[in-house]
């Protein structure tokens, strides 16, 4: 993927870019607001990620919303040390795809990043879903696997959504949290784990190939790959 | 400054105090009251006396006249003679002419100047016995061109009338002295009391949290306003009291994994171990830094929840649905821990708030009751609408609650029970429940449930969210509903 990284902080970009470089992907940085303008007006990237914070008059958000204004549409991620919901909302309103608070981990920035640019390519409405011999109908609200019928309660249904929907990415347990139930809060213990370990004991019988995985420090990844 | 300036500032200064205007305002009325009641007063005074005073010369008049009718000229003259003989004070006028108006009889010297001499009743300036006064004089109808004159000195009346004038000055000017003083004592005594509360509120901005406002039993406006001010303080102590001990927690629960992390990688440092081993205490520190990052996030959370801000976010919504989707939520966790969860429908109770919270909150107390509840054992959650207009979100579990002593402190920052003790968490759950609820304008119970603990979220009917908290200033006393204990006072007042 080719990204740019809008951050002032020298320390904070440095470790950005060496992630994002060793995670397979290019990326331009901009440490000021004028920069960061000039960059994303000039090229196509596949995700933005841009500090809330920046110095001078124009701020993230300002930045995003003269992008928005000017009809681009590339996916941004905002970054930002302020973590109340209040500011969350304001983010994403003023154009903004995605909110992550400082600190974070490196592999949730890096499952948000994949979710955002597959959001951004299919874009196109879909009925249904399939991954290896998983398959399931968005209209009629059905799974099958194989030629077995699987019965799923409802949030359980759109847990499985989500998670075809990001087939072959790293799903962490946040962004589970925040998508599927929309909750954008710690719930103190693992009740996703649980969550995700019921739906795996619908979809994987023990004589299946695994198509859940656990991803070690991370989350989940949905995949019919073998790696 | 000058000193008249000063000075003039100082007049200001009083004449713009709420005392000075208080007195002015009633003196002001005073006098209208005064001059209301002395207006009508002195206008009958007048009419009466000036209509009685015509009459009886009228009379006297007439009386002449016939006089003069039965005995002539002569005869009148000496009558008039023998009346004026009789006669002390000069008040009474009296005066008999010839039609060439030369004087025949009476204390007049002379026909006064430009008196014309047909019948009637006139006021005239008349000089009288070497003096200048106002008279008012009868000229009377006599045959044969003889002219008859009656009057009376006004001068007699002049102390009576000067008599009322100055009484009624005297009446204002007592009346806007004792105003003045009794502004001025006013003023000094709420000044005095006023100042007293300055000099305390200004304690309590150098520091001293404690110091209260001074209250009287009295009870009067002064002291209801100071009461009310002095709960707003024990509101602000009690905040600023949470922040001192969030930052004595935080000193404490961040500094112990901070310490870890530090020793951990000084260790690193000056050891160098092996790539393995290596690996394995960054984990660790990863580890040690999340947690350090968790307990900074809730912290963070329960600030921002506590400054009231969020209430702009607030909107209607159904509060059961909200639980039931928490108690769906975490149904799978209570399945793996073999205890039933239940959620008690009682159909769509809407709610002004912020659903968001209130799922965190919610979800906080099922967590804890799921960590405490029996093996096997049951977790009610249920949502009731009370007969007086309280919203109760109740979670009952069956396991060893918390003893009557733990209680108060249960939703203290950072306190674990007893039985908490190794169990994960930050010891931050249920203070996050109590400020949610606080913010709802409602407040965290945690009862007995026989066992185990009912922890509920109790909220006030929506007028009372905005109106102030306990009781009312002004209000009448509240009279206890007959078999409800009564205070022992109450109980020797009454009757029975």
């Amino acid at each position: 993927m080719k990204l740019l990284v809008v951050e002032d902080n020298e320390r904070v970009a440095r470790f950005l870019l060496k992630g994002l470089k060793e995670a397979g992907h290019t990326a331009d940085h901009a440490d000021n607001a004028r920069d960061g303008m000039f960059h994303a007006a000039g090229e196509r990237y596949d995700v933005i990620l841009m500090d809330r914070m920046l110095p001078g008059d124009i701020d993230g958000l300002g930045i995003i919303a003269a992008l928005r204004q000017a009809g681009n549409r590339t996916p941004i991620l905002i970054l930002s040390a302020l973590s109340d919901v209040d500011e969350r909302i304001r983010g994403l309103k003023s154009g903004g795809d995605d909110y992550l608070t400082k600190p974070f981990a490196f592999g949730e920035l890096l499952a948000r990043l994949d979710a955002l640019a597959r959001r951004s390519q299919g874009s196109q409405t879909v009925t249904s879903l399939e991954v290896g011999d998983l398959r399931v109908d968005l209209l009629s609200r059905k799974a099958v696997r194989g030629s077995r019928s699987i019965v799923l309660q409802p949030r359980e249904f759109k847990l499985l959504e989500y998670l075809m929907r990001h087939a072959d990415q790293v799903v962490t347990r946040t962004m589970l949290l925040e998508n599927v139930w929309d909750y954008h809060f710690d719930p103190q213990t693992n009740v996703v784990d649980v969550h995700v370990s019921k739906l795996r004991q619908k979809i994987d019988l023990d004589s299946e190939r695994p198509l859940l995985r656990t991803v070690r420090n991370a989350g989940y990844m949905l995949t019919a790959h073998d790696d | 400054m000058t000193t008249e300036g000063a000075a003039g500032a100082r007049l200001r200064t009083m004449v713009r105090s709420s005392a000075f205007t208080l007195a002015a305002s009633y003196v002001a009325l005073g006098v209208l009251a005064l001059i209301l009641f002395a207006a009508p007063l002195w206008y009958g005074w007048q009419v009466t006396i000036s209509e009685g005073r015509a009459e009886i010369m009228q009379e006297d008049a007439e009386r002449l006249t016939s006089v003069f009718r039965r005995v002539g000229a002569p005869g009148l003259k000496a009558f008039i003679d023998a009346r004026v003989g009789l006669q002390i004070a000069d008040e009474r006028m009296l005066l008999l002419t010839d039609p060439a108006f030369t004087p025949m009889a009476g204390n007049l010297p002379a026909w006064p100047a430009g008196l014309a001499a047909r019948a009637g009743t006139y006021t005239l300036p008349i000089a009288l016995g070497g003096r200048q006064t106002r008279a008012v004089v009868v000229i009377g109808d006599l045959p044969g061109g003889y002219h008859l004159l009656v009057g009376r000195d006004l001068a007699r009346f002049t102390p009576l009338t000067t008599g009322f004038w100055y009484g009624l000055a005297a009446a204002i000017g007592i009346l806007i002295m004792v105003g003045i003083a009794g502004g001025l004592m006013l003023r000094r005594a709420l000044l005095s009391r006023i100042h007293t509360i300055g000099r305390s509120a200004l304690a309590i901005i150098d520091g001293d949290l404690r110091r209260r406002l001074p209250t009287r039993t009295t009870g009067d406006e002064l002291d209801a306003l100071a009461s009310t001010i002095n709960r707003m303080l024990d509101q602000i102590e009690q905040l600023f009291d949470g922040i001192r001990n969030v930052s004595d927690s935080i000193a404490h629960d961040l500094r112990t994994p901070l310490a870890e992390l530090r020793s951990r990688l000084e260790e690193l440092s000056l050891t160098r171990p092996s790539g393995e081993e290596t690996f394995a205490e960054i984990d660790a520190a990863v580890v040690d830094v999340d947690r350090v990052i968790r307990i900074f996030n809730a912290l963070l959370r329960l600030a921002e929840i506590d400054a009231g801000l969020r209430r702009s976010g607030f909107v209607e919504f159904d509060a059961a649905s909200v639980l039931e989707e928490a108690v769906e939520f975490y149904l799978p966790a209570a399945e793996l821990r073999g205890v039933r969860l239940e959620f008690r429908d009682v159909g769509p109770v809407p709610l002004l708030g912020d659903p968001l919270l209130l799922a965190q909150a919610v979800g906080n107390l099922i967590d804890n009751a799921l960590k405490y509840a029996r093996a096997n054992g049951v977790v009610q959650v249920g949502i009731e609408r009370r007969a007086d207009g309280r919203t109760v979100l109740a979670v009952a579990d069956d396991g060893p609650g918390i003893g009557d002593a733990e209680k108060p402190k249960a939703a203290e920052r950072f306190y674990r029970g007893e039985s908490s003790r190794g169990s994960p968490g930050v010891g931050l759950g249920l203070s996050l429940v109590q400020s949610v609820a606080r913010l709802h304008g409602g407040r965290l119970e945690l009862l007995d449930n026989h066992p185990g603990l009912r922890a509920q979220i109790s909220l006030e009917p929506r007028p009372a969210q905005t109106a102030a908290k306990g009781p009312v200033p002004f209000a009448a006393p509240v009279v206890p509903p007959a078999g409800l204990p009564v205070s022992e006072g109450t109980a020797a007042a009454s009757p029975t």
